[in-house]
């Protein structure tokens, strides 16, 4: 009796076992579905502040820049004791410099750090906005800067990584207007490795004794000839490939 | 200063009989008379009130004429689709600014208008302000704002031609218990409809600071636009989230389906909150807080997580219970 009750057993748990692996399988792909929607709720439970900026989905995109950009942050102590500031970059072609730039800022100073470049179309325009992008508004940026953030400008783009373009007196002129320091800063990132370096300047100041656009442009040419004096810096032969 | 003859215009709608109520308890207001097409949604004390449709010219002039009134406080605007069509809202707001305030300038008495508006006037057009200020230009872009813009600039003509003060108050979406506000409706649904490639963020008044602004801006006979917003913004699917709801992302085509299932469902999408949801519908209201000296009660998702706290249904239970 106890070998066909064995016997029977056994046959019972073959029966059962594809109903078990399709259960066990069912298991498996609800709690991955569960663990998705989970954290697809964490990334939209939060609220992003007055421009848009969501301070944890910056985070995240920061955290996950890290596999890219390694970064070597350099005379972020000019900016300790500043409200309102306008960090004005030099960039290479294609090299996103403004964004990891506001991102990895703003994670050394511990504060929100946005750039000027957003598109206003999506998806685009909306996803970089959640990392703190602004419109290229001379208006808008005034605004910004005038409310006592911190705001990273790119000057135009070039295809060497030696050269500094040409500084929007325009845009530079907006924090003329809100009556905020400007400070050069030199950056440089490789296409092919993960090294990166943004280095800021002193801050430079603005003639007074303009009263009218020739502070701006001035200002615009004191920009281009600092950040290239810190670029010229730079130990160009051996980590940085560009 | 005590004494002042204050007249408000859509005194029978949730924001207006809330600014009367508030205009009640100030002592620099005395007689207290307001118009509306339909009767005040709360209980006031000492309000005279006059039930007459915006389309009747001679009723409302010959009311206006005879109170007499110091200050105009004109709420008199139908938001499209929050308790009219837009197109009957379009010609009962475009009637009563027309009558109330034409009325108004034939008043020797006059020395104030206070009108409603909102941040639609700025309209959302590509690479427009992100968060524009009161010195933003206008650019509306859909049918509210257009509407609200036709308001300021019959007031502003009035003003500039009989010499009084016309201050304006641009509200940003009004969210309250009792609003009838498209935006709240349609987040207050079980599944709501959000764009999947934009999601941008927008911002909201809560009545209750709207009404303060109201009180406040005829107080001190405000001159000047100003943007009433709640601090911080939010975006759709972080607000459907907030209300636990559930959040039906869409790409593009796919938006004609859901204004009409919308529509059956009892919230009707129009224009505006479309654009809201495309666009999104920030504003920076800091100059108000300087020039009011009023501070907002909440921020735009304490707004919303009220929103969503509000009962669906109040039961009242009976005063007396019957045998």
């Amino acid at each position: 009796m106890p070998d066909d009750a064995t016997a029977r057993d056994s046959v019972a748990q073959v029966i059962q076992l594809p109903a078990r692996a399709a259960t066990r399988a069912a298991a498996a792909t609800t709690s991955t579905a569960r663990n998705g929607v989970e954290t697809m709720l964490r990334w939209t439970h939060d609220a992003v502040d007055d421009w848009g900026r969501d301070a944890r989905f910056t985070d995240r995109i920061r955290s996950i820049s890290g596999l890219r950009w390694d970064v070597m942050l350099d005379g972020q102590h000019h900016l300790d004791q500043v409200g309102g500031g306008l960090i004005v970059i030099n960039t290479r072609r294609l090299s996103l410099s403004p964004i990891w730039s506001a991102l990895h800022l703003g994670r050394a100073l511990d504060r929100p750090v946005r750039f000027v470049g957003r598109p206003d179309i999506a998806p685009t325009g909306p996803a970089l906005q959640r990392l703190g992008g602004l419109l290229t508004n001379s208006a808008e940026l005034t605004r910004v800067l005038a409310s006592g953030e911190l705001v990273v400008l790119s000057a135009a783009p070039t295809i060497s990584p030696h050269h500094v373009g040409v500084v929007d007196h325009d845009l530079v002129g907006a924090a003329v207007a809100a009556k905020v320091p400007v400070f050069p800063a030199a950056t440089a990132s490789s296409s092919l490795q993960r090294s990166a370096r943004l280095q800021i300047g002193a801050p430079i100041a603005v003639n007074q004794r303009r009263r009218g656009p020739l502070a701006e442009l001035e200002l615009a040419d004191d920009l281009t000839i600092a950040i290239g004096a810190i670029l010229d810096g730079f130990p160009w032969n051996g980590w940085l490939l560009s | 200063m005590a004494g002042q003859r204050v007249l408000v215009s859509g005194m029978g709608g949730e924001l207006g009989s809330r600014v009367t109520s508030l205009l009640e308890e100030e002592p620099w207001v005395g007689a207290l008379e307001g118009i509306d097409a339909d009767p005040p949604r709360r209980r006031l004390h000492r309000a005279v009130f006059h039930r007459i449709v915006p389309g009747q010219h001679d009723r409302i002039v010959e009311v206006i004429k005879k109170f007499n009134p110091h200050v105009v406080v004109h709420v008199a605007v139908w938001e499209p689709h929050s308790r009219a069509a837009p197109a009957v809202a379009r010609s009962l707001t475009d009637d009563a600014a027309t009558s109330i305030l034409g009325a108004a300038a034939e008043c020797r008495a006059l020395e104030s208008i206070v009108i409603r508006s909102g941040i639609e006037i700025y309209g959302r057009a590509r690479d427009s302000a992100t968060r524009p200020d009161e010195d933003t230009p206008i650019n509306p872009t859909t049918q509210y704002g257009r509407m609200v813009a036709g308001i300021e600039s019959t007031a502003r003509r009035i003003g500039d031609r009989i010499g009084v003060t016309v201050g304006t108050l641009r509200l940003g979406t009004v969210v309250g218990a009792h609003v009838p506000s498209p935006l709240g409706r349609l987040l207050r649904m079980p599944a709501v409809p959000y764009s999947a490639l934009a999601d941008p963020p927008f911002t909201v008044s809560l009545d209750h600071d709207a009404a303060n602004s109201f009180v406040a801006a005829a107080r001190m006979r405000l001159d000047q636009p100003l943007n009433i917003v709640a601090p911080g913004a939010i975006t759709a699917l972080q607000a459907i989230r907030r209300g636990r709801r559930l959040p039906v992302p869409l790409f593009g085509p796919e938006w004609m389906l859901a204004k009409t299932v919308a529509y059956l469902m009892g919230a009707p999408i129009p224009d505006h909150v479309i654009e809201t949801l495309h666009r999104g519908r920030l504003a920076d209201g800091s100059r108000a807080h300087e020039v009011l000296e009023t501070a907002p009660t909440a921020t735009t998702p304490e707004v919303i997580d009220q929103l969503y706290s509000w009962p669906t249904v109040v039961r009242t239970p009976a005063r007396d219970a019957v045998a």
